[in-house]
């Protein structure tokens, strides 16, 4: 796995961009080091075998359960919007994003 | 005899003979916890009003004698990332810390249908993400055992809580040791509930596929007190066993042996590595498990090794995927002094999330991302099927199997923070019961040099009340789980 990954500087800040953090320098270079280190520890996987192994994804084989699909009462908006950063009347408000050409 | 020495049937019997009220009760706990949480730190929240007010109405019902449960009136507190309606609720995150959810979680609520009193919130690793509390983003929770070491994690606070008389139980959760490891670095009981057993409606996810709530209390019969009543089928959580709930309790009062239980000792478990004084304890303890009439067999579970970095990259995935809601749009911390929607994202998570966190969303987003995938997710998704059929075969021949919770007892803070695989290795011994979704049991079996140790009893899906009797008849022959840090007399 990991031999052929170059973990540097700039996979660190793709990966930072993806995940929606503005990591400090100081971050970054923290992370390109253990990175480094986690990497090459779980490519002790490869020593597995797992041709014709199906994947788990749950952790058991109970099946799920979904309910009937029934309309019940829904939270009142005004608690809803109560944990909002800010908000106007009910809705959420958020900094502009259309901006004028 | 004080308030806080009393086991929670015993602390029923007063209750529902008059002898104390709820009240009383209620008083006595949080009075105990402003005396001795300045030094602990076990707790984020103590909603002292409401725990009286939930007193008040548990006197009420008990006064009219109907419908009391064991837990009626009792009081207890819950892991910060537990959903409880207008208390803050964190998952000791500064993202989270102004949030207080407008819903119980499932667990909350079947406690205050029975009036329980809810005392507050306890600290933890930032959403669980650690194994000592030291991840938290508002301070690191003291083993009451000796206070320059840490109380285990994530559910830290929860065990120092319980551990040191400041609440009969806690409800923890356990994604990958979360309720063992702590408790066996406390010196309490607690149990990681089978996958689907209890509800996670409400409970904030860190890892979906592994979450589960479970008790820690002081005692196995306490647990299995607490599971009678948060466990069962919930409409609301698609994942939840529809399988009926047992009287644990029940058959714990009618058990009198192990005669007939085959119990597996995992060599894998007792390898290098492990403290001598832990595998001292853990030998003498199967003993004693085998003279209570239970048989003692040498098995395998040939991928052990392979456990932590399956659990460790299904988790960077699963946690990176759940902790992209925190964005500073609908709820709690926002970065606000900036120019664009983007820049809200980008700061307030920068802000808001402590580098553990930072660190495990780096990790999912990479092995989610195009090209690693198959190499990192899939792999470790694949491996996890193999370390599953290892316990099926396992269980195919025994009922239960034992093993430490923990290679050593608790750790020196700071000790390991600075090296985060060195703190990942640290889990060897409890993330592969969450790999494959079935209970485990910590149960407290020695103490060296003054620090608890655990005893893990795993066994197959829903087998809860094995485990529970396994822990039960073994505490009936010993007085481990009896044995309080210094600080229980203060």
């Amino acid at each position: 796995m990991s031999a052929e990954i170059q973990v540097d500087e700039k996979l660190v800040k793709e990966i930072a961009s993806l995940a929606r953090l503005d990591l400090t320098q100081e971050e970054t270079e923290m992370f390109v080091s253990q990175f480094k280190d986690i990497l090459d520890y779980v490519s002790i996987l490869n020593e597995v075998d797992t041709e014709n192994v199906p994947p788990a994804y749950l952790s058991s084989a109970n099946k799920n359960q979904p309910r009937e699909d029934e309309i019940e009462a829904s939270v009142p908006t005004a608690e809803f919007i109560a944990n909002a950063p800010q908000s106007k009347d009910e809705y959420v408000v958020i900094p502009r994003v259309h901006i004028e050409q | 005899m004080d308030l806080h020495d009393l086991s929670i049937q015993q602390v029923h019997e007063y209750l529902s003979s008059r002898k104390v009220s709820s009240e009383e009760l209620t008083r006595a706990y949080l009075a105990r916890v402003q005396r001795l949480d300045p030094q602990i730190k076990s707790y984020v929240t103590v909603s002292e009003e409401l725990a009286l007010d939930q007193a008040r109405d548990a006197d009420q019902r008990i006064k009219m004698g109907e419908g009391l449960t064991p837990l009626t009136g009792i009081p207890y507190s819950a892991k910060d990332s537990i959903s409880t309606r207008g208390i803050p609720t964190t998952c000791s995150s500064k993202i989270l810390e102004n949030y207080k959810p407008f819903y119980d979680s499932t667990a909350i609520k079947k406690l205050k249908s029975t009036n329980a009193v809810l005392l507050g919130k306890n600290n933890m690793d930032e959403f669980g993400m650690g194994s000592s509390t030291e991840n938290s983003g508002f301070f690191t929770t003291r083993n009451p055992w000796n206070l320059d070491y840490v109380p285990g994690g994530s559910s830290g606070g929860s065990a120092a809580a319980v551990a040191a008389g400041l609440a009969p139980f806690s409800l923890g959760e356990d994604t990958g040791g979360s309720v063992r490891m702590p408790a066996s670095f406390c010196g309490i009981t607690g149990l990681k509930t089978t996958y689907g057993r209890v509800s996670r409606y409400g409970l904030i996810p860190l890892v979906s596929s592994f979450d589960t709530i479970g008790p820690m209390a002081r005692s196995a019969y306490d647990v299995a007190l607490v599971l009678e009543t948060i466990a069962g089928h919930d409409p609301k959580d698609s994942t939840s066993r529809v399988e009926p709930v047992q009287r644990y309790s029940d058959t714990l009062n009618k058990t009198e042996n192990l005669r007939g239980l085959r119990i597996g000792i995992p060599k894998e478990y007792f390898v290098e590595g492990l403290d001598l004084e832990v595998d001292a304890a853990l030998r003498n303890a199967i003993k004693q498990i085998e003279a209570l009439g239970a048989e003692a067999v040498e098995v395998s579970l040939p991928h052990t090794q392979y456990a932590i970095p399956v659990y460790y990259l299904i988790l960077f995935a699963e946690a990176s995927s759940n902790l992209a809601k925190y964005d500073g749009v609908r709820f709690g911390l926002s970065e606000r002094n900036v120019e664009s929607l983007m820049d809200v994202y980008l700061k307030t998570r920068e802000i808001g999330f402590g580098a553990e966190t930072k660190r495990r969303i780096m990790l999912g987003t990479f092995a989610l991302s195009a090209g690693y995938y198959d190499a990192y997710y899939l792999k470790a998704q694949k491996v996890r099927t193999l370390i599953r059929q290892d316990f099926q075969k396992a269980f195919e021949t025994c009922d239960a199997l034992i093993t430490p919770v923990a290679p050593t007892t608790a750790f020196r803070i700071g000790e390991k923070i600075t090296n985060p695989l060195d703190m990942y290795l640290s889990d060897v011994h409890v993330v592969a019961v969450n790999l494959a979704g079935i209970p485990a049991l910590s149960v407290p079996c020695g103490i060296s040099n003054g620090l608890p140790i655990g005893m893990q009893i795993m066994g197959p899906h829903l087998s809860e009340e094995t485990l529970l009797r396994i822990g039960h008849m073994y505490q009936n022959q010993t007085d481990w789980h009896m044995k309080h840090p210094p600080c229980w007399n203060d």
